[in-house]
């Protein structure tokens, strides 16, 4: 259950988690796929609440970690990270407009639709336009930025298109330009209608029969169903498993939906390999960690943490969005994941206050019964021996008066402490 | 089929505690390269990297040639504002400090660096250029891991290889060593507690004892363990070093100016650094290319040139030596965005006392194209060979994995031997 939770979810907080546990795992992947009808207005009241200038990446970062904490329909929130980290854009490159805000609510609306669908909203989106040069490609010298990645990157991988291919595409989506800020308009007087040869079909081709062609392709439906797998399960799943989902996505006309419920019903999903196979990238992390410890912050405290372990939020390194899976882990952003550990457990601040009394009581507690607590809410009960060893003992530890002060470390503290350890521990690193 | 980046990434990792048990031919083929060559101990190479795919045509321009104007009719740099280095070519305008470096004989540039079959894809040619490796393929090590595993363990507290900012470059990648990455120096640290809730170091402790035991039952369990562990000591080395440091020289106040200061810190404090990695972005300059690519020229240029001279107040400046890449030149045809697409060869650039500077390799022809895309002239790897082996003193056959010929880019004396 946590497992899935960890992949579908940003963890669970103690009531959802008991609340899940009732349900039990059928019915938690229904209430976690079908989210269409969970009334999420407890979400969308807080956030009103709130000034949120959607022009300024720094206002949108805090408002979309907040959902990821809080959603009541999580996965909505992870689709969106994943396709956020496919296909990307920036602010760096859109400036203070609303495009980015307008290209992630996108994300969460067509996230589990159908691809087909996505891929063409998307060449219209004016983050990508902007993005990708899509919005000054022109018909006397094509601009080939767009249709190289939305081939490498986006949908057919590298090798499976000549260079040819990204030229004929690059005229295809001649024209397609903005209008205001955000508006798509499609400029005829700039837009290439003539003959094009793409991937060995020749017609007057445009973006939307460029994309067409790409979904006739069965590498594009190999490779999507590939980097689901490799976000939500484990790198490098076996062929047989690859070949079932692909069956299944393009049986469902390219819905993403059923390839997720497909995925968390699959048997695989819960193997070995896949249990604690990720890495948590650093925005599934802090917001998980929010999420686990019912912490109430805006994340304004939180917010440079996620950028310092590697991921700035609407501002991604390159069109191919964050490496993830071991990348996330450098001495540099380890620290920063072991730092994050001491601000959270310490979070004193009206911006970020953690109760541990809430959780785990406010008397000393059996060090051992204390442990337990805490690795079943953060890590789902199932830690290494060893780590749970070294938990307990350092539990007993601040149970005894110290050399110092003659005295026992306060119990707010001790859980505290303890909370740190678990929270900075490599088994919390996983997902 | 060859594997896609992300794929190797992730399917080489998955074996590597097994791979780290076994160092390669090349691994002690270069440690025992490294051991009879003492007196390189001291030399520090630094890896600057272009990211995105630097335009060559506008960084060094042939300003006297009537065909660039025709390929480039308004993405171009005027004859009258090019930063003249002979008859036929000059440096772009934006290159103040490169100029500089090259009337003062220690900047080498190496034109029409490229390789066969090019790839225009970013990640595909950056994963050639950082493994040397331009079958598409590669290994999983970088070129400079499998420099790194050759060399003899240091000090206890050595920071041999160094590489800034967010995450680490595939040129570096072992599966040996741990490579320190610093984004700043302010956060490269472990915080303490705000309260004192019994003693910090029981604290630190507890943390390393949970990063020392669990590599067998965890998948990732090496590679957290031993990064940690790498955080915990380089951190405190790279804080002594900062704490020891003082400079009367001001570094550019931009991402690679901050970068390169804390390269000088790392060679000024001793830490025992061989390689070190910095990186700027942005060179992907599809539209609007003019005023983008002329700041980041001088962002590249003004942060090597301020860390030149501070290693010159230092009197370190014999011991380093620092190399640009970038994974392709761009088109020399311009599209209709006022920018360039991908394209194959460009320049690269050696810095360094030990450096002679001049021009060096063939400069690619405007005419004779491969669809719009420059024939390379010299492969990337003869330069990596002449840092390797003629700079560093490492066997570079190993290292790159084939025998390319050095370039004579060092001065006689500076040649490793």
């Amino acid at each position: 259950m946590s497992h899935l939770l960890r992949r579908a979810s940003f963890g669970a907080s103690k009531d959802e988690l008991a609340r899940f546990r009732t349900m039990g795992l059928q019915g938690t992947i229904d209430d976690l796929v079908d989210f269409d009808g969970v009334d999420d207005g407890e979400l969308e009241a807080r956030l009103a609440s709130q000034e949120t200038n959607i022009e300024r990446q720094a206002h949108l970062q805090l408002w979309w970690l907040q959902r990821m904490a809080y959603s009541k329909r999580p996965l909505q929130e992870k689709m969106t990270l994943f396709w956020h980290g496919i296909l990307t854009s920036s602010f760096n490159k859109t400036g203070a407009i609303p495009a980015m805000f307008e290209q992630n609510e996108l994300f969460r609306r067509m996230g589990m639709g159908r691809y087909d669908e996505m891929l063409k909203a998307i060449s219209r989106d004016a983050a990508m336009l902007i993005y990708l040069d899509s919005r000054t490609n022109r018909k006397a010298a094509p601009n080939e930025n767009y249709s190289r990645e939305l081939m490498e990157l986006f949908t057919l991988g590298v090798g499976q298109y000549t260079e040819d291919d990204v030229r004929e595409a690059a005229r295809s989506f001649t024209g397609w330009q903005i209008k205001g800020k955000t508006e798509f308009l499609f400029n005829e007087r700039q837009h290439d209608f003539g003959d094009k040869t793409f991937l060995d079909q020749t017609g007057t081709w445009d973006g939307d029969d460029v994309v067409d062609i790409i979904m006739q392709q069965p590498a594009a439906h190999e490779y999507i169903v590939r980097r689901l797998w490799e976000f939500f399960a484990y790198a490098d799943p076996e062929p047989t498993v690859v070949a079932r989902l692909v069956k299944v996505f393009s049986g469902s006309q390219t819905e993403i939906r059923p390839v997720m419920r497909a995925m968390f019903e699959s048997d695989e999903f819960y193997s070995p390999r896949a249990f604690q196979g990720l890495i948590k990238g650093p925005a599934e992390l802090v917001a998980s960690t929010v999420r686990s410890l019912s912490i109430d912050t805006t994340f304004v405290s939180l917010r440079r943490g996620v950028e310092a372990m590697g991921q700035e939020l609407l501002d991604p390194p390159d069109v191919s969005g964050w490496d993830g899976g071991v990348t996330w882990i450098n001495s540099s952003t380890l620290l920063e994941r072991v730092n994050l550990a001491n601000a959270v457990s310490n979070g004193r601040s009206q911006n970020l206050t953690f109760h541990p009394g809430s959780l785990a009581g406010e008397t000393a507690a059996d060090s051992e019964a204390l442990v337990d607590i805490y690795v079943d809410l953060l890590l789902g009960g199932e830690v290494a021996d060893v780590t749970r060893t070294a938990l307990v003992e350092h539990a007993e530890y601040l149970r005894k008066p110290t050399v110092s002060s003659g005295k026992a470390v306060p119990e707010d503290e001790r859980q505290r402490s303890v909370v740190y350890l678990i929270l900075a521990s490599p088994d919390y690193q996983l997902a | 089929m060859t594997l896609t980046r992300r794929q190797f990434i992730k399917s080489s990792l998955a074996v590597a505690p097994a791979a780290a048990l076994m160092p390669s031919v090349f691994t002690r083929a270069v440690a025992a390269a490294i051991n009879q060559q003492a007196s390189v101990g001291n030399r520090t190479l630094v890896i600057v990297q272009m990211a995105g795919g630097n335009d060559g045509l506008n960084t060094i321009v042939p300003a006297n040639d009537d065909h660039y104007y025709e390929v480039r009719p308004s993405v171009n740099v005027l004859p009258g504002d090019v930063l003249a280095i002979d008859r036929e070519v000059g440096f772009n305008p934006a290159l103040t400090a490169f100029k500089e470096l090259f009337d003062e004989g220690v900047l080498a540039a190496v034109e029409g660096v490229g390789y066969p079959g090019p790839s225009y894809s970013h990640f595909q040619s950056m994963d050639i250029w950082q493994t040397a490796d331009p079958q598409k393929g590669g290994g999983f090590e970088g070129w400079a891991g499998r420099y790194l595993e050759g060399l003899p363990a240091g000090a206890d507290d050595a920071v041999q290889s160094l590489a800034l900012g967010r995450s680490l470059p595939r040129a570096l990648f072992t599966h040996k060593a741990t490579v320190p990455m610093v984004n700043t120096v302010a956060a490269y640290q472990l915080q303490r507690a705000p309260r004192a809730v019994a003693d910090q170091d029981e604290r630190t402790q507890a943390l390393l004892r949970l990063y020392g035991t669990g590599a067998a039952t965890r998948s990732f369990g090496e590679h957290l363990d031993a990064t940690l562990r790498a955080a915990d000591s380089s951190s405190r080395a790279v804080q002594g070093a900062h704490g020891r440091y003082a400079s009367t020289v001001e570094y550019p106040d931009t991402k690679l100016g901050k970068s390169m200061k804390v390269v000088a810190e790392a060679v000024t404090g001793d830490l025992g650094l061989s390689v070190a990695h910095v990186s700027i972005g942005g060179f992907d300059t599809h539209a609007t290319q003019l005023p983008v690519h002329g700041d980041l020229l001088k962002d590249t240029a003004d942060a090597m040139l301020a860390f030149y001279r501070d290693m010159q107040a230092h009197g370190r400046d014999q011991d380093v030596v620092l190399m640009t890449w970038s994974e392709f030149g761009r088109r020399v045809t311009e599209n209709g965005s006022g920018g360039t697409d991908h394209g194959s060869a460009g320049p690269m650039f050696v810095l360094g006392t030990p450096v002679a500077g001049g021009l060096y390799g063939e400069r690619p022809s405007l005419t004779d194209l491969v669809k719009n895309n420059f024939k390379y002239t010299t492969d990337f790897r003869q330069v990596y060979a002449t840092m390797v082996e003629g700079w560093l003193g490492a066997p570079a056959e190993a290292v790159l994995g084939g025998q390319f010929e050095q370039i004579p880019l060092l001065r006689r004396e500076a040649v490793a031997s």
